[in-house]
């Protein structure tokens, strides 16, 4: 009788191994480059659901060989963003199947001049003292010299592949009202481990899609320059 | 001669040129130049690739993902004006979205009417059912509205002479509904401008 129980959790063990083993992945995969094919360096953030409903979920870097992969919990609609410094950023609407790798690839254009682009300041992490370290504020102090703002103040935690919208100032009507500039901030649960700046990463993009440099730890804004 | 009669029977006049080269290249100096030099990101900048771009004047009216609640069913001219709204910042974008529209459907000649669904771009199930609401309600416009003087399908053939040039005025198919009934005006950039638009687009195919 024992032998028979043992036996059958045995087999339950191996049938559930190999559908687990089956299981394909869903993600998004990608190339990303230049107009010349250059391979472009920077960040994919994704949208859950319906492209520019600022509902950000997760991402990933994009390496020096222009590649990102984005591992998905289900399929579905989201909308892609790729950034990288010295490029009009590239929004593009996808649908993943469940099971599913989707490759994209993207093409990124300069940006023919820096003069309108938004510009990070600074950025910094602020322990709450009241709450003994267990929230943490990231910071972005935001300026834009054509006060277009949108609702992409983004800060990507590598770490965690966790994407967020920051929030702003102060309450702005709905997304397609121009942002205010100023300092924009997250609340960050920080009760389990503390904050490491160098998995956080920011990146500003206004209404006309004009695109701050990604800014990396050690979070130093530097000029922007065109690429030519 | 038959579109001629057709916009007669509109009550339209029937020298209007849809898609006049004129338009057309001014279309397409709208679309590779911004107006203004101190921020030259034109529409051409990003879209560059006019394999992609040929096939969106065919894919409108559609559901256009817009940050909400601005989202929701257009059409190309009403697209296009809120693109040069947002990006060149004009005050009054009609001229040159009516421009920008005549320069799409130029590049677009002869790629088959398919609303809701750009080629080589995924399908959005939910962006399809806002498109069928859109025929749905426009279809209940139509027959309130303009029922009593036009047949839906007339009217249908003639959305291909828009936008065109009358008298050196240009006038995409929104402005002229938005006049068209001086008693009951339609807005130019509305949803039920939209609605008509998709409801007459499908009785066209």
């Amino acid at each position: 009788m024992l032998r028979a129980f043992v036996a059958a959790i045995a087999l339950f063990a191996v049938v559930l191994g190999l559908a687990v083993a089956g299981e394909a992945r869903t993600a998004i995969a990608g190339t990303v480059k230049s107009k010349t094919g250059q391979p472009l360096p920077g960040l994919a953030l994704l949208e859950k659901g319906e492209i520019h409903n600022n509902v950000w979920d997760r991402g990933a870097l994009v390496d020096a060989s222009g590649r990102f992969t984005i591992e998905l919990p289900e399929g579905g609609q989201y909308g892609v963003h790729v950034y990288s410094s010295g490029y009009l950023y590239s929004p593009q609407a996808v649908r993943v199947e469940t099971g599913k790798t989707l490759e994209v690839t993207v093409t990124l254009v300069p940006e023919p001049t820096r003069a309108n682009d938004p510009v990070i300041k600074r950025a910094g992490f602020f322990p709450w003292g009241a709450r003994q370290g267990k929230v943490t504020f990231v910071k972005l102090e935001v300026s834009d010299p054509n006060d277009d703002l949108g609702p992409q103040v983004m800060a990507f935690n590598a770490a965690t592949g966790r994407v967020y919208a920051m929030d702003p100032p102060r309450k702005v009507r709905n997304l397609k009202a121009n942002f205010p500039q100023g300092v924009y901030q997250l609340e960050v649960d920080t009760s389990q481990a503390p904050i490491s700046p160098r998995d956080w990463h920011f990146v500003v993009a206004d209404h006309q899609c004009n695109t701050t440099d990604i800014l990396s730890f050690p979070h130093e804004p530097k000029p922007a320059r065109v690429i030519r | 001669m038959r579109a001629a009669l057709l916009l007669a029977a509109l009550g339209l006049p029937a020298m209007a040129l849809a898609g006049s080269p004129d338009l057309v290249a001014e279309g397409e100096r709208w679309w590779t130049q911004s107006p203004d030099p101190a921020n030259p990101v034109a529409c051409a900048t990003c879209h560059w690739d006019q394999g992609a771009t040929r096939g969106w004047a065919a894919s409108f009216p559609k559901w256009k993902p817009l940050p909400p609640p601005a989202a929701r069913v257009m059409t190309l001219f009403q697209a296009n004006a809120e693109a040069v709204t947002r990006h060149y910042r004009l005050c009054d974008p009609r001229r040159a979205a009516a421009a920008i529209t005549a320069y799409l459907t130029a590049q677009g000649a002869g790629v088959p009417l398919s609303p809701g669904i750009s080629a080589g771009q995924p399908v959005f199930p939910q962006r399809l059912r806002a498109l069928v609401a859109s025929v749905k309600r426009g279809r209940a416009l139509f027959a309130r509205r303009c029922d009593a003087c036009h047949r839906a399908g007339e009217a249908a053939r003639a959305l291909t002479a828009y936008p065109r040039a009358v008298y050196g005025r240009v006038e995409p198919l929104e402005e002229f509904l938005e006049r068209h009934r001086a008693e009951e005006p339609l807005a130019w950039d509305s949803q039920a401008t939209a609605d008509l638009i998709a409801y007459l687009t499908e009785e066209s195919r």
